[in-house]
């Protein structure tokens, strides 16, 4: 375990060190980030300047989730995408073999082996966000202080299985780009609450994409609306997608190597 | 011999692959319906190596020698038959097995290319728990034997194709392997490159008592390295034994070479000899029957007395073998 660890700040260090050479994108990239992220949080401003509640959500809480929003995504951006496709590239060359042959998990070294390191700017952002709309909030309960952060680590997980699963697809079929971009489209479907949306789209974001739950539970804990058992579920949830996942996972590597033959 | 450290029995390995026939028309009727066939990559192989052996494993393209490599060092399960490395059964791929294999591709790279190669090694150093002091000293003789000072501070990137492959060679034994599967080390690089490479695989192996496996398709790397080769034609086993026995065994025929003084050559009938092969400005190269060759060549040199310059009488040269037991459909010689 400590090994793991010790090797993902050598990943990241590494990374960085790569991004650090290149400063003017460096500095790009984050302005871009504080631009997008200050154009939807004024959006958020103009919206409750017309209106004081939305489906039961106040403007505090809209701030909440809106920062969980930059943080799951940054997340994802920070170290899921860059490491899911650099995935796909070693499924295609064929240089996932080195990673088989090391011994340790081979999922973990394939799949939190990049980062973006400038992504660490929208997830600060994102935390920025979430502050001011907790500063809102008059009193916050010691069990929404504890459920809040166990909610986002679960929303993690959640997007970290799923983007696992669908990758598991290259084994199969090489190329599956096409299908991480829809789900990176979906993704942007996250910054409102899932209740907003018609039935049908409040399913598939919270199933098949759940970057509904992973996003909106978060908030929904610290707006005090959600119960332990409802949080219980997610944990449950959160494990039992993870070990799915790498299960489907290991089926898919063991096509790669023509176990199965 | 229980001490082998490779020990392949029967082993086999069967794909299945779509075939299709070319044109629009036939890809769209494989979109909906595809038509498999087996293919026997490896259809039956049988061989050990000894500890500390380097062995040439040579065969033309899609003999098996990858699809065997890739057995050995687990990344792909066989079709049926058994192999041991090093006591472990590879395709289980334990732990304990992997950190004590190496597989090194001339085609592929396991560096990462934006960052120098000093922190991948680094990075592996974490992987195969390597003791620091032993990390040290290892990456140490390493960047003595390869020459590799300034190269792992570079991005990798940056490196030429030959500076690549050492450092290629530094990050796949940094964990000081017993067993180095080496496939095409050699293959793209320059004259100059292709001999360091060798020269450093011939030391590791002095120094090491590492057994090595190495596929080639340049003949100079396995007559450099290797006093043992296993020749593999459509994935069955065609000869195993003295690289030095080969050429008796698979090709019956010596090579006469005799230069004349007059550069008369072209003119001088040899045909009586043996099969003329090549003439050129007064050389001439005769292919005879290895049982008749001492007989033949003291006739030329009585025949042709003073009007001889020089005569040798050799193996015809190892590619020529290898491509007359790969053109020829020869049965199993075993050594």
């Amino acid at each position: 375990m400590v090994r793991y660890v010790r090797l993902l700040q050598l990943f990241f260090r590494t990374e960085l060190q790569y991004e650090l050479e290149y400063r003017l994108n460096l500095v790009l990239e984050i302005i871009q980030t504080v631009v997008v992220t200050g154009t939807s949080v004024a959006a958020i401003l103009v919206l409750f300047s017309y209106t004081t509640i939305l489906n039961g959500w106040d403007l505090s809480a809209m701030l909440v989730l809106l920062g969980c929003f930059y943080l799951v995504q940054g997340f994802g951006e920070l170290v899921l995408q860059p490491s899911f496709e650099k995935f796909m590239e070693h499924v295609r060359l064929g240089t996932l073999d080195f990673a088989l042959l090391k011994p340790a998990s081979a999922q973990f070294l394939v799949t939190v082996r990049n980062f973006q390191v400038v992504q660490l700017a929208q997830m600060g952002l994102g935390a920025i966000v979430v502050a001011v709309g907790l500063s809102r909030i008059p009193s916050i309960g010691l069990a929404e202080a504890i459920g809040f952060p166990i909610a986002l680590l679960c929303g993690f997980g959640l997007i970290y299985a799923l983007l696992l699963a669908l990758s598991t697809f290259a084994f199969w079929f090489v190329r599956v780009d096409n299908l991480m971009a829809l789900y990176w489209s979906f993704m942007d479907a996250g910054r409102f609450p899932v209740d907003v949306y018609p039935g049908w789209l409040r399913v598939t974001l919270s199933s098949a994409v759940p970057i509904g739950v992973a996003v909106t539970v978060p908030a929904q804990v610290i707006a005090g609306r959600l119960d332990p058992l409802g949080l219980g579920l997610l944990m449950l949830g959160t494990i039992a997608a993870f070990v799915l996942a790498s299960w489907f996972w290991r089926l898919g590597l063991r096509s790669y190597t023509g176990a199965s033959a | 011999m229980t001490d082998a450290v490779v020990d392949v029995r029967e082993l086999r390995k069967t794909f299945r692959v779509t075939e299709r026939e070319e044109g629009l028309a036939a890809t769209l009727r494989s979109f909906v319906k595809r038509h498999r066939k087996d293919v026997n990559a490896v259809a039956g192989i049988t061989f050990r190596i000894g500890p500390g052996e380097v062995v040439g494993f040579l065969g033309p393209n899609g003999a098996g020698k990858t699809t065997t490599l890739k057995m050995l060092s687990g990344l792909l399960h066989p079709s049926a038959g058994e192999a041991s490395v090093l006591g472990y059964v590879p395709w289980r791929r334990e732990n304990a097995y992997l950190g004590r294999m190496t597989l090194l591709m001339g085609n592929r790279t396991q560096l990462v290319w934006d960052i120098p190669a000093a922190d991948s090694f680094r990075v592996l150093q974490e992987i195969y728990r390597i003791p620091e002091g032993q990390f040290r000293s290892t990456v140490n003789e390493l960047t003595e034997l390869l020459e590799l000072q300034e190269l792992v501070h570079k991005p990798v990137r940056n490196l030429s194709l030959g500076e690549r492959m050492k450092v290629e060679f530094a990050a796949g034994l940094i964990h000081s392997p017993s067993v180095a599967f080496l496939d095409e080390p050699t293959i793209g690089l320059d004259i100059s490159m292709q001999v360091r490479i060798r020269r450093f695989v011939a030391e590791y192996n002095r120094r090491t008592g590492a057994t090595v496996l190495l596929t080639s398709h340049y003949m100079d790397d396995v007559v450099a390295l290797c006093k043992r080769v296993i020749v593999i034609h459509r994935g069955r086993l065609l000869y195993d034994g003295p690289l030095a026995d080969l050429a008796e065994r698979m090709a019956p025929y010596k090579i006469i070479t005799a230069t004349l003084h007059d550069g008369a050559a072209s003119s001088t009938d040899l045909d009586a000899y043996g099969t003329v092969v090549s003439r050129e400005e007064g050389r001439v190269t005769l292919r005879v029957d290895r049982q008749v060759a001492p007989e033949r060549t003291g006739r030329l040199v009585n025949d042709l007395g003073s009007r001889l310059a020089d005569i040798s009488v050799e193996d015809p040269p190892i590619e020529e073998v290898i491509d007359r037991v790969f053109t020829s459909e020869q049965t199993t010689v075993s050594a």
